[in-house]
């Protein structure tokens, strides 16, 4: 009796069921046939390069229509991350279009019912690709939302004014992450906005509920900062960046907010012995000019043990909050301004990374 | 009375039922039958519809004593008993015909109260009447306020959906509009929401304002066919439709309790534009469940023919329905909103498409990042009570659904590093516990690493929770194996879920990885808390999951308890532990002959290495050699002490000092059982039990104590031949043959 019942378990149990039968049954087949995606991110957790090229002045202006760079550049931008888009079609923008601006145009006025495509006298939304700021295959193109609406008391010949922009991109995306979705999915994980938060919110929220992705604050963290820094230093050997401008707070009662300005050659000296002494060490390709996070931090340790010989302040103990340069400037809290054009590829690329780093899975 | 008992179905049947009751023949059924008839033929109330149905256009109202006198019989049995079906058919038809003018007709409209059902036909013949004729306006609302509240009580819909657009027609008229759009609420279907008639809703809204009856009916068009209307339901607007029941509200239920029917609860209309929880003013929006809310916008080959037939979620409101629409429900915009419902749960159990669950899995990592490792507006340590919600709906989730979701693997592997062990504690580890088999190569580094610190640093009850949470961890493991694995394909993906392939050595791998790593963390757990029986109980519960993995999962494999929990448990002063123990090294047993059996009678035999038997017998050997045979210091002993140093110790017999008399565990039911015993007897020996009678006593007395794992131990490793032995017994020879004889049945597994 005993024998019996013992010898059940390996061969009994598991008979009983054919395979793809209860393979079917369960969620996981969902996952089983799933891409590299649903779980290489579980077990190997995405980092930030330390290795990056250095950037190199581009024309840009060659690539994407002027009209649209003026859009981007010499304006404040408000970081977020956002999830990849399900069923995005840059082939629908004015369908998105009119939803967007009757979703708004509801939504302002709460229990009021608006038809979708019917004529909106206050906001008027339209949705644009920006063609060329993609860098490879798998990036999809920018997409820029705008919101007009007209001054209330505006003449009728008045143009109507841009309360609200904002833009998805995604620029150098990672092509292991990016080729890893189903084509159902638009990775476009870099969003930033410029307008009333109301709008933002508003725009955030429609996108959420269209598209089923999910928008979160993106800061720039110090690492980002500092590898700004030293991008922007590197970049004085081509473009004046007048002055590298770092600001730091120190957790000390009152806090003590410093601003250290460095002029740009003084900075681009101390880069150029960072790197020197870096590339004795490997002195490799030097076609391609790549810099090492190890050089951006002892780029960061020379300014600081600077600043303490001067100040006997040590700014290590502080944080970066935010650095500005002829180029444009960055602060902690996600804000970005570029002020010319010529490195906005790098710039972008770097930023999503950060993006992308962000991803849940 | 009587002859007003047949006038409705339930009364009928009460009849009848009465008839049965009384098991009276077939014969007196008949004669109720005819007696019913001639009744009926007689009976006042039949008379009184008979001249609502007759009585001609233009006959006078005033003065009209018959007319008065019918009415209130009418009026008796309706407020009395209700009316039924035709009778409905018949005072609504003489109502909104105006055959006798308006003036009854508001009499006739408050007295229609059915007994039963409402038949459908009776309601379109008074639609159809409401144009034609000109009622005036507070009827016209009296009738739609009726029609409102039996909605429910109407027998079929859809000759009434059929006539929609001529329903819709008078939704221009002011007065009407609050209550039509009502109707229409209660009978739009997918293929009436078209343009032209959101255009003159939006018209309506304009003339009349934000009503909110509009916006209601606009809200359902919207989930129909959001590509058409968009609006935002101000939160002082939540609450739905009004109830219009109160002209018949008293007589309905009275009525209603009186036949026995429970219709009363579909009266109430329910309008649920989104959970009660969801107006509460929520600072941390990332952990908001989203709406259940359809497409906006489709794809464009999807937009004709296919998408008319499907359903949105939102619209599924049974589990009837949801079978019924399996094939074509539409998934809501937000895959996210699905775990609110419990019933949106159950489809996603079917679902079987990759990019939904995706969503799903891309919302819920979002939410988990930003609250617990983000922290961008200060975290589940500012917020626990929502924190605490939003794991238990996912938990409940996961438990219904039988399994995790990748994100939230994900998320825990990255949340174990930051993790303080208390925050969220149950949860965290139920969510740990459905954690899917891992690779031994990363088991270590996703996991190991984290709870090993976490444990050593945390109190006795973390300790605790977490060997629990390992213990479940295990289980679901195996469960699964033994659901899915195959016989003649060992090769088998083991887990798709993860799409990494995991063969049966490799999981096997990953299980012995776990077990060592519980071992390891119980071992260095006892010592650190002084073996606490609470955490002794809950490691032995894991043991009594890995004892028997072969014979209970199918699982080729045998892993033994380190000495750090084998010896801690035995030498337990609680006779619970060591009871679980002779348990656990039974199943043991049981598992590792089985093992051997089937190696032997299969080709395809798996290994069990040397070492696990060697292990088993050391421990086997000492647990019959300690318990029975009093002879705990024997030469092959694992644990020894020199003999001086017990010596020193001044215990007496230090040998026999663990057996199951002197054990610290049992000696209390040893000095029970010698009072028992010998009731008279002043000075207390314990040894006296050994002698041959009184032992196979206290093992009886002992066994229905509920020791059932000693019990189980001792008569499968004890040979009948030395249990029985014990009656052969002189006393002087006892001790030396308790050492001698080789007590241990048959030569040890090898």
């Amino acid at each position: 009796m005993e024998g019996s019942r013992e010898r059940t378990p390996h061969s009994g149990v598991v008979k009983r069921r054919s395979k793809s039968q209860s393979y079917r049954r369960s969620i996981r087949t969902c996952f089983g046939v799933a891409s590299g995606l649903s779980l290489t991110p579980a077990l190997t957790a995405r980092r930030m390069n330390i290795c990056r090229k250095a950037p190199r002045s581009q024309n840009i202006t060659e690539k994407v229509k002027p009209e649209h760079l003026a859009l981007l550049v010499k304006t404040e931008w408000q970081l977020s991350y956002v999830t990849p888009l399900y069923q995005f079609r840059h082939t629908q923008l004015k369908t998105y279009a009119r939803q967007l601006s009757a979703f708004i145009a509801a939504e302002k006025q709460q229990g009021l019912a608006v038809e979708v495509g019917g004529l909106q006298n206050t906001f008027k939304v339209s949705f644009s690709v920006l063609q060329g700021l993609a860098e490879t295959n798998d990036d999809p193109e920018t997409v820029l939302i705008q919101v007009q609406s007209k001054p209330m008391f505006a003449r009728q010949e008045d143009p109507p004014k841009t309360v609200w922009s904002g833009w998805l991109s995604c620029i150098n995306g990672n092509p292991e992450y990016l080729q890893s979705l189903p084509k159902d999915f638009t990775c476009l994980p870099l969003f930033c906005s410029k307008g009333a938060e109301g709008l933002s919110s508003l725009v955030k929220s429609w996108l959420q509920r269209t598209f089923d992705c999910c928008f979160g604050p993106l800061d720039i963290n110090q690492t980002t900062l500092q590898w700004l820094a030293a991008l922007w230093t590197n970049c004085h050997m081509e473009t004046n960046i007048q002055k590298l401008k770092m600001i730091w707070t120190l957790p000390v009662v009152p806090p003590l907010q410093v601003t250290y300005t460095v002029d740009s050659d003084d900075a681009l000296e101390l880069w150029r012995s960072t790197r020197e002494s870096s590339a004795e060490k490997s002195r490799g390709a030097e076609d391609e000019v790549c810099i090492d996070f190890s050089e951006v931090t002892r780029f960061m340790q020379g300014l600081m043990s600077h600043f303490y010989r001067h100040f006997r302040v040590d700014l290590s103990a502080g944080e970066l909050n935010q650095v500005s340069s002829a180029l444009g400037s960055a602060k902690l809290n996600g804000k970005i301004k570029i002020s010319s054009s010529r490195y906005l590829i790098s710039i972008f690329s770097l930023l999503t990374e950060c993006a992308l780093l962000k991803m849940p899975i | 009375m009587a002859t007003l008992l047949n006038l409705s179905d339930s009364d009928h049947s009460g009849l009848s039922d009465q008839s049965v009751s009384t098991r009276s023949s077939n014969r007196s059924l008949r004669i109720a039958e005819q007696e019913r008839r001639k009744n009926e033929a007689e009976d006042p109330f039949v008379l009184a519809l008979k001249y609502f149905s007759e009585v001609e256009a233009g006959t006078p109202v005033t003065g009209n004593d018959e007319l008065e006198n019918n009415l209130v019989r009418v009026e008796k049995v309706a407020f009395s008993r209700g009316l039924s079906p035709e009778a409905i058919s018949i005072m609504l038809d003489f109502a909104m015909s105006l055959r006798m003018g308006s003036s009854p007709c508001a009499r006739v409209l408050k007295c229609l109260l059915p007994a039963s059902v409402v038949p459908q036909e009776a309601v379109v013949r008074a639609i159809v009447w409401l144009t034609v004729r000109k009622l005036p306006t507070s009827t016209q609302v009296l009738f739609i306020k009726w029609v409102l509240t039996v909605f429910d009580m109407i027998d079929a819909k859809d000759k009434l959906r059929a006539i929609y657009g001529f329903i819709f027609s008078f939704v221009t008229d002011e007065n009407l509009c609050p209550f039509i759009c009502h109707l229409l609420y209660l009978l739009t279907r997918k293929e009436n929401v078209r343009v032209f008639r959101v255009r003159k809703l939006l018209e309506q809204q304009s003339k009349l304002g934000r009503q909110p009856y509009l916006l209601y009916l606009l809200s359902l068009y919207k989930v129909f066919c959001p590509e058409l209307v968009t609006l935002s339901i101000p939160s002082r607007m939540k609450s739905g439709f009004k109830n219009h029941i109160s002209p018949w509200k008293s007589a309905l239920i009275g009525v209603q309790r009186r036949n026995g029917v429970q219709v009363a609860s579909g009266i109430s209309l329910a309008f649920a534009v989104r959970d009660k929880t969801a107006s509460r003013k929520r600072k941390h929006a990332h952990l908001e469940l989203p709406p259940l809310s359809p497409v906006t916008i489709k794809e464009p080959q999807a937009a004709q023919g296919s998408s008319r037939k499907l359903v949105p979620m939102q619209q599924v409101q049974s589990f009837a329905q949801l079978l019924q629409n399996m094939h074509r429900i539409e998934l809501p915009a937000q895959m996210g909103s699905l775990l609110g419902s419990s019933l949106a749960l159950q489809y996603l159990d079917c679902v079987q498409d990759e990019s939904a669950l995706l969503r799903l899995n891309f919302w819920l990592g979002y939410a988990l990042h930003e609250e617990f490792l983000f922290c961008s507006d200060g975290g589940a340590n500012k917020n626990p009570e929502e924190a605490l919600q939003f794991l238990n709906r996912l938990l409940s989730a996961q438990h219904f659904l039988q399994e995790g979701f990748n994100s939230s693997d994900a998320f825990l592997f990255k949340f174990l590093n930051v993790w303080d062990g208390s925050l969220l504690r149950p949860q965290i580890l139920g969510l740990l516990s459905n954690i899917p088999v891992i690779p031994s190569s990363q088991i270590k580094a996703l996991l190991f690493d984290p709870l090993m610190q976490l444990f050593f640093t945390s109190s006795l009850f973390f300790k605790c929770g977490l060997i629990e949470c390992l213990n479940h961890m295990l289980l679901k493991w195996l469960t699964w194996h033994s659901a899915y694995a195959l016989e003649d394909d060992l090769d088998i993906s083991l887990n798709s879920h993860t799409s990494i392939n995991i063969t049966l050595s490799g999981f096997k791998d990953s299980v012995m990885e776990l077990v060592h790593f519980v071992g390891r963390l119980a071992s260095l757990g006892l010592q650190l808390e002084g073996c606490h029986s609470l955490l002794l109980s809950f490691i032995l519960d894991f043991y009594e999951t890995v004892c028997d993995t072969f014979l209970k999962f199918g699982l080729p494999l045998v892993v033994m308890p380190p000495p750090g929990v084998f010896y801690p448990a035995f030498f337990a002063a609680d006779p619970i532990s060591v009871d679980r123990l002779a348990f656990i090294m039974h199943r043991y047993k049981v598992n590792l002959t089985s093992a051997k059996r089937q190696e032997k009678v299969t080709e395809q035999a798996f290994h069990i290495s040397r070492q696990t038997f060697r292990e088993f017998n050391r421990y086997q050997v000492f647990l019959v050699n300690c318990l029975w045979n009093s002879n705990m210091c024997y030469p092959e002993a694992e644990v020894r002490l020199s003999d001086e140093l017990l010596a020193q110790s001044g215990v007496p017999q230090f040998s026999t000092r663990f057996d199951l008399i002197h054990h610290p565990a049992f000696v209390s039911y040893a000095l029970d059982f010698h009072h028992k015993c010998w009731p008279g007897r002043k000075d207390t020996d314990l040894n006296s039990i050994k002698q041959t009678k009184p032992w196979s006593w206290y093992l009886e007395y002992l066994f229905t104590q509920g020791f059932d794992g000693l019990k189980d131990f001792l008569q499968n490793n004890i040979s009948r031949r030395v249990m029985m032995a014990g009656d052969r017994r002189e006393d002087g020879t006892q001790s030396q043959e308790l050492e001698s004889a080789p007590q241990i049945k048959q030569p040890l597994l090898s």
